[in-house]
């Protein structure tokens, strides 16, 4: 799939050097003991606006999905969903090779180095199913 | 305080793909017309409140445009599509408490360009993206309907609310448009043109969809006492009420499930004095055939869960035992945010909804939504002031 290039932003660094070694760089809050997306800016727990990072198990569950489609009939359908990490969080993410879409399908994240940009992460079923 | 506060006015520009004029133009025209269509001239207004809108549209600025001078209220509001029933609560509040007597609410937009497809101007598109939400963005979430259809997709998996089901609330509506002069699509269409329309994010069909117009729509609030004596009949607010559910991107959620409805209704049927049975027609935000069934559930005419069933009854279309979207709501008479409920709930509130008016106009339920059912409002209104209002 084509996702067109990615660059960083200088506020979420942390999850591009976490997907170039394969690795889901999560933001937490220690003293709460809460996990939140990589986008999350403060902790609405304890008021804590500096979140560290540190990294999420990579196992997540299929909250919900769409599948999207272009105007033009040649665009590749997208499978987009919410899937929770196993941490707690909801993450949008787009969804690879996963069959038999249901609440709950247990997935797991899965990384893409393209050629150009940063790497990203895509979520797959934990048992690959056979071609 | 005493007599409540009432909507005196009501204008509207030209709607849909009206091209030329800038969002504060369209505003200064809507208010302008609001204000004729109560009797009354810009003069007599002390209070403004702009709506936030897509881009381009105005802010308080838009007070110095139409020449409004010694106002005791001005402000802008955003609460994206809770916006027009925030915008009438805070102007009732203003005027029932004595901080200003006649109040314009107004909304503008002009998110289309010309030559451009209606669905590419909520939509974005770039080769290149930007830090994690760039990824979002990258890997296809690049339309809300992408994140509204995870809500509808999550109420089907849950519930087993189907397309069919919203296809009910798509074609009633279409019926309602059908009567509304004003309806940018008014050709009737059938349960198999919903489900043969084109995916755009499944389980959404484009007829599932809202318009995108362009235009503005206001407003003019002012005492109950003082609208018994301009040019329309009186439209009483008795109600309102807000809900920010404030669903967390976590476990537990219930995004998807529940919306600020559940709130907001209670609190502004209650101080209407009202039941959910006492809803003579519903003016209900519709993004989205989906955003109309759970606001249904939520609101309690139905049981959670049970919203896609109501719907396909067929109670929702002329005829039925809850008349909803009388004027064909966003997804098929014109989109104006929240101003498309209020705005056909002032013209049946007053007897003017022509071949589509409902016989029963008593209690009247409007309903807001905003983001993606991050933000909800009500309102309850009635041609009947509160006093003379049958228990
Ligand atoms: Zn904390």
């Amino acid at each position: 799939m084509d996702i067109g290039v990615l660059r960083r932003d200088g506020r979420t660094d942390p999850f591009f050097d976490g997907t170039a070694r394969d690795e889901l760089m999560i933001k937490r809050c220690e003293p709460c003991d809460r996990w939140f997306g990589p986008d999350a800016t403060g902790c609405p727990g304890c008021g804590a606006d500096e979140l560290g990072w540190a990294r999420a198990c990579g196992d997540a569950s299929l909250v919900t999905w769409t599948i999207t489609h272009g105007r033009d009939p040649d665009d590749e359908p997208a499978f987009l969903a919410l899937v929770e990490l196993a941490e707690g969080p909801w993450l949008h993410a787009r969804l690879d090779g996963v069959t038999g879409l249901r609440e709950g399908l247990p997935l797991v994240a899965r990384f893409v180095h393209p050629a150009e940009g940063e790497a990203y992460l895509l979520f797959s079923g934990t048992r690959r199913s056979p071609q | 305080m005493g007599s409540g506060a009432a909507i005196a006015g009501l204008g509207m520009t030209e709607l849909g793909r009206v091209y030329g004029s800038s969002p504060r133009r369209l505003a200064a025209n809507a208010v302008r017309a609001a204000v004729a269509d109560a009797g009354l001239t810009l003069e007599d207004l002390d209070g403004l409140l702009v709506s936030h809108g897509m881009g381009g549209s105005p802010s308080i600025e838009l007070a110095e445009t139409l020449g409004l001078r010694d106002l005791r209220l001005l402000s802008l509001m955003s609460a994206f599509g809770a916006t027009a029933g925030a915008m009438v609560a805070h102007a009732a509040m203003s005027i029932m408490n004595g901080a200003a007597t006649t109040v314009a609410c107004v909304f503008a937009d002009a998110p289309l360009q010309p030559k451009q497809s209606a669905g590419s101007a909520y939509h974005r598109n770039a080769k290149e993206y930007y830090g994690f939400g760039g990824m979002t963005a990258a890997l296809g979430f690049r339309s809300i309907n992408a994140f509204y259809a995870l809500a509808a997709q999550r109420h089907m998996a849950r519930y087993g609310t189907t397309s069919e089901q919203l296809g009910a609330i798509a074609v009633s509506t279409r019926q309602w448009a059908s009567m509304n002069p004003l309806a940018q699509l008014r050709d009737p269409i059938t349960l198999a043109d919903h489900q043969n329309s084109r995916w755009v994010a499944e389980p959404l069909h484009l007829l599932d969809c809202c318009l995108v117009s362009n235009g503005a729509i206001a407003v003019i609030v002012t005492s109950a006492d003082r609208a018994r004596d301009l040019a329309r009949p009186p439209v009483h607010v008795l109600g309102w009420g807000q809900g920010h559910p404030g669903h967390r991107k976590e476990r537990g959620s219930e995004f998807g499930l529940t919306t600020g409805a559940l709130a907001s209704g209670p609190i502004a049927m209650k101080m209407a004095g009202v039941t959910v049975d006492d809803i003579d027609v519903c003016q209900l935000y519709d993004c989205y055939t989906y955003t109309v069934l759970v606001t249904l559930e939520d609101y309690g005419f139905c049981a959670k869960g049970e919203g896609g069933a109501f719907a396909a009854t067929g109670a929702l279309a002329p005829g039925g035992a809850l008349p909803t979207n009388t004027g064909g709501g966003q997804l098929s008479a014109y989109y104006m945010w929240g101003m498309t409920p209020l705005s056909e709930a002032v013209v049946q509130a007053r007897g003017a909804g022509g071949d589509r008016q409902v016989a029963r106009n008593d209690v009247i339920l409007v309903s807001g939504n905003g983001g993606i059912l991050d933000h909800h409002s009500s309102l309850i209104l009635s041609p009947h002031a509160p006093s003379s209002q049958g228990a």
